[in-house]
């Protein structure tokens, strides 16, 4: 199975930024992470983090074009504000994972709106950096269609 | 003091699941859960406590009286999202007494309810609290892994 992880705004800062939120892990750890979880269980992972709203829409296109079996996506501030995101995701046919570190939910009242979550085909939240690795190791447990 | 014992929590309506829409259309009713969340904990030696209840106030009793009997939560509050309940003070309180406990609550929901668009997560406080939302089953699956991890490193 081919996946996209594709992470959002500030998440090149894990580790440094508000680590009581955050944890101390690293975005090179969690994609190092997810590449030895990929290759166990035979997933391809394409790990990707941009700070540039446009880059992420830009990928989601490439990943229709490219026919990928499954997107997880930690759009960070973005799943708050970006309906481009949310149109980008709505045309991608493949499988939907939404994905953030901390529960937004049990945040501010700002965060408590998500563009991507009614794009999506589902919703991981709260479950710190494992999440990551949690949802790369359910994909090929779930009876989803794989190009 | 750590006993590898989990509690799931099915809320109001999840007897009947016949018109869910589970992932990929296969057949799913709440002994199917049970049966896999029982497959899932086994593998990792953890016992399972599997419970479903219509009534309100007996979840809140389970959360309260009997929280210092497992080490990590599983909650699907189901048709309570939809009343007042789900904010309702005493229900937050007691996740709360659970988080602060370094305690997993983890909420699962069967189908993703952001697509509804009208159902609305547990509150607690800012930590300690998951939210797994449209994975059918393999939701509570993904719980249970996350949970043993935790249970592991810990």
């Amino acid at each position: 199975m081919n996946i996209y992880v594709i992470n959002g705004p500030n998440i090149n800062l894990l580790g440094t930024r508000e680590p009581e939120i955050y944890g101390k892990e690293t975005l090179e750890g969690i994609s190092k992470e997810c590449q030895e979880k990929a290759s166990k269980v035979g997933h391809s992972v394409k790990f990707m983090q941009s700070n540039y709203e446009g880059e992420i829409v830009e990928w989601i296109q490439d990943a229709i074009i490219n026919k990928v079996d499954a997107i997880v996506i930690n759009a960070a501030a973005y799943t708050h504000t970006s309906i481009a995101i949310h149109d980008a995701l709505k045309s991608y046919s493949g499988y939907k994972v939404e994905l953030h570190i901390s529960n937004p939910h049990l945040r501010e009242s700002f965060r408590h709106v998500s563009f991507i979550s009614s794009a999506v085909d589902s919703v991981v939240a709260g479950l710190g950096p494992d999440g990551y690795i949690q949802v790369i190791d359910l994909l090929s447990e779930l009876p989803i269609k794989v190009n | 003091m750590s006993n590898g014992k989990l509690l799931i929590i099915n809320g109001p309506g999840l007897s009947d699941l016949t018109d869910h829409n589970e992932v990929a259309n296969d057949d799913l009713s709440l002994s199917v859960i049970e049966q896999k969340c029982i497959e899932t904990s086994g593998e990792f030696g953890l016992e399972v406590d599997f419970r479903q209840n219509d009534d309100e106030s007996e979840l809140l009793r389970v959360l309260v009286d009997d929280n210092s009997n497992f080490d990590a939560f599983i909650i699907n509050p189901a048709g309570l999202s939809k009343s007042s309940f789900i904010d309702y003070d005493a229900f937050s309180a007691a996740i709360n007494k659970i988080t602060n406990q370094g305690k997993s609550v983890i909420e699962v929901r069967i189908e993703n309810i952001f697509i509804q668009g009208s159902s609305k997560p547990l509150r607690g406080n800012d930590s300690g609290v998951g939210l797994v939302s449209g994975l059918g089953k393999y939701g509570y699956v993904l719980a249970i892994n996350s949970i043993n991890k935790k249970l592991s490193n810990n």
